[in-house]
């Protein structure tokens, strides 16, 4: 049955866009620009971006957080470059992928960046490599070029930047998601449809 | 070549500064140290003396938009960066579209949101820092573009109509109302490959994300990233690229360290060898190789060295 204007619901973004961030969300014109433009709609036809406005305008958007699709954006914000209404898609997406692993959903797509971003807590630098060997040699390379061999960065900023993370809560964050936790993602068009390409190993 | 810009280069940086304060990249220091290398040299030889900061540590916007943690410490983390800088009283310069995208992005939500702002003061108070907005974020890109007329005069190994394909990368281009050019189809790259004596290659795909893709090449990479990326070198290849160069060393990685798996999975080698802009740049300004780090690439540069006549 159609929506009656007296069924509507304003705000319903506001669940989505906790931080403010995207305070444009309802002048969305529905006009697919960003879906068209979109590299991975391009090859994944099931994640569609202005959908995604769609269903979180009409207060829908669990469809959205148990998904597979959510993990793929690129963030490359091809989308807000070309959007008429200056929306920062990127900035929803980021904000929905934290409701995701708010619920346990996704956890596999998030755990690899928390090993990079647990390094980053000790060097003050990210993708440091991780054992004596890769540092080695990034070290010697530097030095071949006429570089110091790792990196000026003092103690001091190595310091200040683990606090930063104790302070505002983020190291907490960090730790509390478990990869056991995590519940199976419901809605995923995976299969198929991407690249008719053999895989690795047959 | 489009000659009505989005704003003039002479409007963007209107005095050329004689110091400059240069953002440390993690990759471009750590993957590819070549580019932190390239980008110190060519600033020196025209003129403009970087200077850098070990307090500074790493943007951390990138672990951000993986969700490997909460905007609150990115935020702070912006503040603080930016704080050492005013301090000096000095612009910033980045070298990664990675770096420039989250500071842009960072500082303007920390300077039109009163609340972030405060939040992020109060946190960096602890060690005396405040941050008010007053250094302005450029990438040293815009430089490049800004000083076109010194560095063509100061060519000492023209690129011998050396085919170069351009990257902008997507966290340049989606700066859309601050960038030197129309971000739906820039030019100011191929304006700089011409006064290096190139030949820029307007291939199909140049303006396609580079596939590095904030982390999806950790998490998607057979299913997404692969596609991805075999579309676009297949496409620079079949345009006759033989080299491309980005402006960020996040997209060098995605680029080049991804060849040999596309030439396992498809069975195609492109064998496209990929380098900073500023490598490029470095390099026609006769800055000795050595010093240009191009042994960390994946893909050797030996046909585009010996077309350019060094013989090092």
């Amino acid at each position: 049955m159609r929506e009656r204007d007296a069924d509507r619901v304003d705000n319903l973004d506001r669940l989505v866009d906790r931080y403010h961030l995207v305070e444009n969300l309802e002048s969305c014109l529905q006009c697919g620009r960003c879906t068209g433009v979109c590299p991975v709609a391009n090859l994944s036809p099931s994640y569609n971006p202005r959908q995604i406005i769609r269903d979180i305008l009409a207060g829908n958007k669990d469809r959205w957080l148990r998904s597979e699709e959510i993990w793929r954006c690129f963030w490359c914000a091809n989308c807000y470059t070309l959007c008429p209404m200056d929306i920062p898609f990127p900035l929803l997406m980021m904000q929905l992928r934290y409701e995701a692993l708010e619920n346990r959903y996704g956890e596999k797509y998030f755990l690899p960046f928390r090993r990079f971003a647990m390094r980053a807590l000790e060097d003050g630098l990210t993708f440091t490599p991780g054992g004596a060997r890769g540092r080695e040699r990034i070290m010697k390379l530097r030095g071949r070029i006429g570089l110091k061999p790792w990196p000026d960065i003092s103690e001091k900023a190595k310091q200040e930047y683990r606090e930063l993370f104790e302070a505002t809560g983020a190291a907490a964050w960090m730790e509390a998601i478990k990869e056991e936790e995590e519940r199976p993602v419901a809605l995923t068009y995976l299969q198929g449809r991407i690249t008719d390409a053999k895989k690795k190993g047959g | 070549m489009q000659r009505k810009r989005v704003v003039e280069p002479e409007d963007k940086i209107r005095e050329i500064p004689a110091v400059v304060f240069l953002f440390r990249s993690c990759t471009g220091s750590l993957e590819y140290p070549g580019t932190e290398s390239a980008v110190t040299e060519t600033l020196r030889c025209l003129e403009v003396e970087p200077v850098t900061d070990p307090d500074q540590t790493c943007c951390s916007g990138y672990l951000l938009t993986c969700s490997a943690h909460t905007p609150e410490v990115s935020l702070a983390v912006t503040a603080r960066n930016l704080a050492l800088v005013e301090r000096k009283g000095l612009d910033t310069y980045v070298f990664c579209n990675g770096c420039y995208g989250y500071l842009k992005e960072l500082s303007h939500i920390l300077l039109h949101n009163q609340e972030y702002l405060e939040g992020a003061n109060e946190l960096i108070a602890r060690w005396g820092y405040h941050y008010a907005g007053k250094t302005r974020i450029f990438h040293v890109q815009e430089m490049w573009y800004r000083l076109r007329e010194r560095i063509a005069a100061k060519v000492v190994r023209p690129l011998n109509g050396l085919r170069v394909g351009v990257h902008y990368g997507c966290h340049y281009l989606a700066r859309k109302y601050d960038i030197l050019d129309d971000g739906g189809y820039p030019t100011f790259h191929e304006e700089i490959v011409e006064a290096l004596g190139g030949t820029p290659v307007f291939y199909k795909e140049r303006q396609l994300c580079c596939g590095y893709a904030v982390g999806r090449g950790f998490t998607h990479r057979e299913e997404i990233v692969q596609p991805h990326l075999f579309k676009k070198l297949k496409n620079a290849r079949d345009s006759g690229v033989e080299l491309i160069t980005t402006v960020c060393p996040g997209c060098n990685v995605a680029l080049d360290r991804e060849q040999p798996n596309l030439r396992e999975r498809y069975g195609e080698d492109f064998r496209i060898p990929v380098i900073d802009l500023a490598q490029l740049i470095a390099l026609a300004l006769g800055v000795p190789t050595a010093k240009l780090g191009f042994e960390a690439n994946t893909v050797p540069l030996d046909d585009v060295l010996a077309k350019v006549g060094v013989s090092e």
